[in-house]
């Protein structure tokens, strides 16, 4: 009984520490990815240049698919991270845009005024790709190996760091 | 007392709807709005809701069952997409552990009494001393 006694405190408080040292280390708005080691999604959209691109135009390469829109303000911190990895991993990696809930005006304005990356913008009328991929808001990035396999995803704006480890689950390196 | 709670958890499950209509409102009930704060789909006029909405109700006229369409929606957002919890473990964990902590007190009130007990004799003697004293104060 005694020894119950001494064994009750540290069976309380290591198991409440980790509940709540992992709780606050992880952010209550971020909804991880039922879709990682999963195929993706497949799809035939429209693109804001006015072609038709599918998923199966996009086999046998890294992609990375970010959802974007022009009301969208932390997409503007991000666009210049989307800018820079179009310039040095174009030639390994595919990447596609997705213009989440917004018109073709608007995000031909936002690409105007922050720059064009030069990769194809899916139109997604009726949200279904993002429903598909399980978007909870942009920007969302998600990264896909050459296999055609989900690996991660980045919720929230991208930075050089997050870029460069999840490249890295794709197969791709700097 | 698991019977019981087992009773309780499927007291609490909703009763199966019967027109396609009941059952894509149902649906639009349990599921989360993506892109709102805690909010249902039924609850939120969002462009987001709004394409659930148009997914559910395709589903359910192409003859998928409702089970599997909440199903689709778990396979891509996992089981947050769901306002409730599916495990009967949520609903009967809590039971479990305020049931735990009744035995607990219990058993420590009842060993507490064992370990101090008052002789009735002491008992006794101090109440007669308590008048003693009672008495010499009002004499």
């Amino acid at each position: 009984m005694r020894i119950l006694r001494w064994l009750l405190l540290p069976l309380l408080v290591i198991p409440l520490s980790w509940v709540l040292l992992t709780g606050f280390s992880v952010n209550p708005n971020e909804v991880p990815s039922a879709l990682i080691g999963k195929p993706m999604p497949s799809f035939t959209l429209q693109t804001l240049s006015g072609s038709t691109l599918s998923s199966t135009d996009l086999a046998g390469r890294p992609l990375m698919v970010n959802f974007w829109a022009s009301w969208c303000g932390p997409c503007v911190q991000e666009h210049a991270v989307l800018l820079d990895a179009q310039r040095r991993y174009g030639d390994r990696l595919a990447i596609v845009g997705v213009v989440y809930q917004d018109s073709t005006d608007a995000a031909r304005a936002f690409l105007d005024k922050h720059g064009d990356p030069g990769y194809p913008d899916l139109l997604d009328g009726g949200s279904r790709l993002a429903l598909d991929f399980g978007v909870t808001g942009p920007p969302e990035t998600y990264f896909v190996d050459a296999s055609g396999v989900v690996r991660a995803k980045q919720w929230g704006p991208l930075d050089a760091a997050d870029l460069e480890s999840k490249l890295a689950a794709i197969g791709v390196s700097g | 007392m698991a019977l019981v709670a087992l009773a309780i958890v499927s007291a609490l499950q909703p009763a199966v709807p019967a027109t396609r209509a009941e059952q894509a409102t149902q649906l639009e009930t349990e599921l989360r709005c993506p892109d709102c704060a805690g909010l249902s789909v039924a609850e939120s006029t969002s462009a987001s809701a709004s394409a659930i909405r148009a997914e559910i109700a395709a589903q359910l006229s192409a003859g998928t069952t409702p089970d599997q369409v909440r199903q689709h929606f778990v396979e891509r957002y996992g089981q947050w997409i769901l306002l409730s919890p599916t495990s009967p473990l949520a609903w009967l964990l809590p039971v479990l552990v305020v049931l735990a902590g009744i035995v607990g007190l219990v058993a420590w009130l009842v060993r507490r009494r064992s370990v101090l007990p008052v002789p009735a004799t002491a008992a006794a003697a101090e109440l007669q001393r308590v008048r003693d004293e009672a008495e010499a104060l009002d004499a």
